[in-house]
C-alpha cells in the first residue's frame, strides 16, 4: 500500500512540474469546449436570402415578412433579375432566393395553388437542405394562416387543411450546444487519461526507469495503480470543470444525477485507462505512444455518433460501432444529460459499457510486462 | 569469501539465434568485489541483466541469494541493488525526491529513509544539490546518486553496470573507496568496467569476450600466470585489442544500449 502511495505521489509531481502539460490538462478541454460547441453546430440561422419579386402586393411583402421575421432568413435585398440572386451567390452575398411570380396574391386569395420558387446556394449541401427545410415550413405556415384569415367557412381548395404542430421534446429549441457540448464531455474523458497514461507508461521504458524499476520489489499491480490513480483523479477533475462549464457558462440544462454521471464515467475510465495501459504495451517511444493514440480516439469518435449520427451510416459501419466503448457512453451522457435518465432506462448502453470497460482493462493489465526483456 | 551469493552454472542467454551469453559458470562468495571486463559487446550487461531477473536465462541454471533466476525473481529483487549501465532515475525529480521515491518503494520506513537520504546527501557530496532537478546535475553527480539509490535499501549483493563510465579519475576513485567500503560491509559487488586500473581494485575479475569466459582469476593471479606487469597487458594479451582507456565516451557516457 506504501508502494502505490510513493509510486501516486511521485507521478503527481512529474505531472505538475510539467508546466506544459499542466496547461494541456486544464486549459485545453476548456478551450476546445468553446471552439467545439461554437464552431460545431448543425443550426442553420442568418441564411442570407434575397427576394425577387415579380408580384409587388400586400399579400407577397406578407409573405417576404414571414420569412424575415425569424432568425433563420436575413434579407439580404430585393430585386426584379433572377440574375442578381446568382451573382449575389457568386459573391458569398446571397444564400438562397425566393422568387415570387406575378400574381401570386391574386391567386391566392382566389384560392388556386400558387407556386413561389426557393433558389438555394448548394455548395454546402447540408445548411441548404436544413434552410430548405425551414423555407418549406414557413411557406405552409403561411398558406394556413392566409386561408384562415381569408375564410370563416371551408378552407380554400388547394391548401392542406391539416396543421402540423411541430413540438421539440427535450431539446425544444434544436440547440446543437445541448447535443454537442455533453459529447465534448465524452471526448475530454477519452483524450486525457488514454493519452496520459500511455504516455507516462512509455516514458518510463524510454528513459529506462521501467527497467530500474523491475528491479524492485514492486509489483505490476502497485505500479499501474500508483501510474493509474493520478489520472483518474485528474479525469474527474477535468469532468468537474467541464460539466461546471457546461452548465454555468453553455446554460446546458442538466437533468440528471450527477452521481449517476461520475459512477457511469468510472465505468468507461476503465476503458480509456485500459487502453493507455495496452497502447503502452505495444510503442516503445512517447511519439508512437501519441501517435497510436490518436488512431484510436479518431476511429473512436467518428464511431461514436458524436459527429456522424450512427442511423446514417452505412449497415456494416452501424455493427462495427458497437464495438466502440466510446458510443455507449456517448449515448449514456446524452440521456443523462437531455432527458434525465434514471440507471433501469440506461441499461442498453450501460451494461455493454461495462463488459467493455472492465474487458479492456484486464485484458490490458494482463497484456503489460514490467519486464523489459 | 565463505558462502557463496551468485553461482551460475552453463548459463546461456541468445538473442535469436545469437548467443550473448554462452556457457558461464561462476561462483562468487558473499562480500567479494567482482569485476567483469570485456570488450563492447562481450555480454557483461545480459549476463548482469539475467542475474538482476530483467531477462529470463536460455539455459543454464543460477541463483542470486541462494533464490533461482527463474522461479523465485521476487524474491532476488528483495536482496539486489542494480546500477543500471544507462542513467535511470527520474530527471524531472529532484534529487532528494528521487531517494525518497526509492526508498519508498524499498519499503524503508520513514525514519530510515530520513536517515538514509541524509547519509547519501553527505557522504556522496550531494547534500548542496539536494533540491536541485536531476536532469542539471553534472554527470558524476547522478552517477553517485544513482549508486546511492541502489543501495539504500541496503541490499546484500550490488550490481554495478559500468559505474564509473563517463566519470572523471578523482571521482572514479571516490566511487571504489565507496565500493570497498560496501564490500567491507559484507555486501558483495559485482561491477563491470572497462578501466583496467579499475580491476586491480576487485578481488576476483572474469574476462569475457563473446559471450565466454576466457579468464577468471585475482589479478594477481591473472598477472603472474600471463607474466605481465599490469591488468591492461593481460587483457591485450587475451582478447588481442586494446579497449579501455582509449575508448572515450561522452559526458553522459551513454551509448547505444541495444533494445
Ligand atoms: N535485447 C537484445 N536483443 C538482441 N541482441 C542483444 C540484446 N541485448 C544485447 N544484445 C547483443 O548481445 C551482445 C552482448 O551485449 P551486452 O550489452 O551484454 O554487451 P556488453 O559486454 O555489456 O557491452 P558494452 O561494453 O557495450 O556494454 C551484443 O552483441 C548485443 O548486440
Ligand atoms: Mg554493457
Amino acid at each position: 500500500m506504501r508502494r502505490i502511495v510513493h509510486m501516486t505521489q511521485k507521478e503527481f509531481r512529474q505531472v505538475f512540474r510539467d508546466k506544459p502539460m499542466v496547461a494541456i490538462i486544464f486549459a485545453v478541454p476548456i478551450v476546445q469546449l468553446f471552439i467545439l460547441a461554437f464552431a460545431i453546430t448543425t443550426e442553420v440561422k442568418h441564411t442570407k436570402l434575397m427576394v425577387v419579386d415579380y408580384d409587388r402586393s400586400t399579400v407577397s411583402k406578407d409573405l417576404v415578412l414571414a420569412f424575415v421575421h425569424t432568425d433563420r432568413f436575413d434579407l439580404a435585398g430585393h430585386t426584379t433579375d433572377l440574375r442578381e440572386v446568382r451573382e449575389g451567390m457568386r459573391g458569398w452575398e446571397v444564400q438562397m432566393g425566393l422568387v415570387i411570380p406575378a400574381g401570386f396574391g391574386a391567386d391566392l386569395v382566389r384560392g388556386l395553388k400558387p407556386q413561389v420558387q426557393v433558389v438555394s446556394d448548394g455548395v454546402d449541401g447540408n445548411s441548404s437542405g436544413i434552410a430548405t427545410g425551414y423555407a418549406h415550413g414557413i411557406l405552409a405556415g403561411f398558406g394556413a394562416d392566409y386561408a384562415a384569415v381569408q375564410d370563416s367557412g371551408a378552407p380554400p381548395a388547394g391548401l392542406s387543411s391539416v396543421r402540423m404542430e411541430e413540438r421539440m421534446w427535450y431539446n425544444p429549441d434544436l440547440s446543437s450546444q445541448q447535443f454537442m457540448v455533453p459529447g465534448i464531455v465524452v471526448v475530454l474523458l477519452t483524450i486525457l487519461p488514454m493519452m496520459l497514461s500511455a504516455m507516462s507508461l512509455v516514458k518510463e521504458k524510454e528513459i529506462g526507469t521501467m527497467e530500474q524499476l523491475s528491479v524492485t520489489p514492486l509489483r505490476k499491480h502497485q505500479l499501474l495503480a500508483g501510474k493509474l490513480i493520478p489520472f483518474l483523479f485528474l479525469s474527474y477533475v477535468e469532468l468537474a470543470i467541464v460539466t461546471t462549464v457546461a452548465v454555468l457558462i453553455f446554460r446546458i440544462p442538466m437533468n440528471g444525477s450527477y452521481m449517476l454521471l461520475a459512477l457511469l464515467a468510472l465505468l468507461y475510465l476503465f476503458a480509456t485507462l485500459g487502453l493507455g495501459i495496452f497502447i503502452s504495451t505495444i510503442t516503445r517511444s512517447q511519439q508512437q505512444a501519441m501517435f497510436v493514440a490518436w488512431f484510436f480516439m479518431v476511429f473512436m469518435i467518428m464511431m461514436s455518433g458524436f459527429f456522424i449520427p450512427i442511423e446514417n451510416m452505412p449497415p456494416v459501419l452501424q455493427k462495427l460501432t458497437h464495438l466502440n466503448t466510446m458510443r455507449y457512453f456517448m449515448s449514456i451522457i446524452r440521456d443523462i444529460f437531455q432527458k434525465g435518465s434514471s440507471l433501469p432506462f440506461l441499461l442498453r448502453d450501460v451494461v455493454p459499457l461495462a463488459a467493455f470497460g472492465l474487458t479492456i482493462f484486464s485484458v490490458s493489465v494482463l497484456a503489460f510486462r514490467k519486464r523489459v526483456g | 569469501m565463505h558462502e557463496t551469493s551468485v553461482t551460475t552454472r552453463e548459463l546461456t542467454r541468445r538473442f535469436g539465434r545469437f548467443v550473448a551469453v554462452d556457457r558461464v559458470s561462476i561462483e562468487v562468495g558473499s562480500g567479494e568485489i567482482f569485476g567483469f571486463l570485456g570488450a563492447n559487446g562481450a555480454g557483461k550487461t545480459t549476463l548482469i541483466r539475467v542475474l538482476c531477473g530483467l531477462l529470463k536465462p536460455t539455459t543454464g541454471e543460477a541463483t542470486v541469494a541462494g533464490y533461482d533466476v527463474y522461479t523465485q525473481s521476487e524474491r532476488i529483487k528483495q536482496n539486489i541493488g542494480y546500477m543500471s549501465q544507462r542513467f535511470s532515475l527520474y530527471e524531472d525529480l529532484t534529487v532528494a525526491e528521487n531517494i525518497e521515491f526509492y526508498g519508498g518503494i524499498y519499503g524503508l520506513a520513514r525514519t530510515k529513509l530520513r536517515q538514509k537520504e541524509k547519509e547519501i546527501l553527505k557522504n556522496f557530496g550531494l547534500h548542496r544539490h539536494a533540491d536541485s532537478l536531476t536532469a542539471g546535475l553534472p554527470f558524476g553527480f547522478k552517477q553517485r546518486l544513482a549508486l546511492g539509490c541502489a543501495m539504500l535499501h541496503e541490499p546484500p549483493i550490488l550490481f554495478l553496470d559500468e559505474p564509473t563510465s563517463g566519470v572523471d579519475p578523482r571521482a572514479r576513485r571516490e566511487f571504489w573507496d565507496t565500493i570497498h567500503e560496501t564490500a567491507g560491509r559484507g555486501t558483495t559487488v559485482l561491477v563491470t568496467t572497462h578501466f583496467m586500473e579499475e580491476a586491480e581494485y576487485c578481488n576476483r575479475v572474469l574476462i569475457m569476450h563473446v559471450g565466454r569466459i576466457i579468464a577468471l582469476d585475482t589479478p594477481d593471479a591473472l598477472k603472474s600466470r600471463f607474466e605481465k606487469r599490469t591488468m591492461q597487458e593481460v587483457f591485450l594479451e587475451l582478447v588481442g585489442k586494446e579497449i579501455g582507456e582509449t575508448r572515450t565516451r561522452g559526458q553522459h557516457g551513454e551509448q547505444g544500449e541495444k533494445p
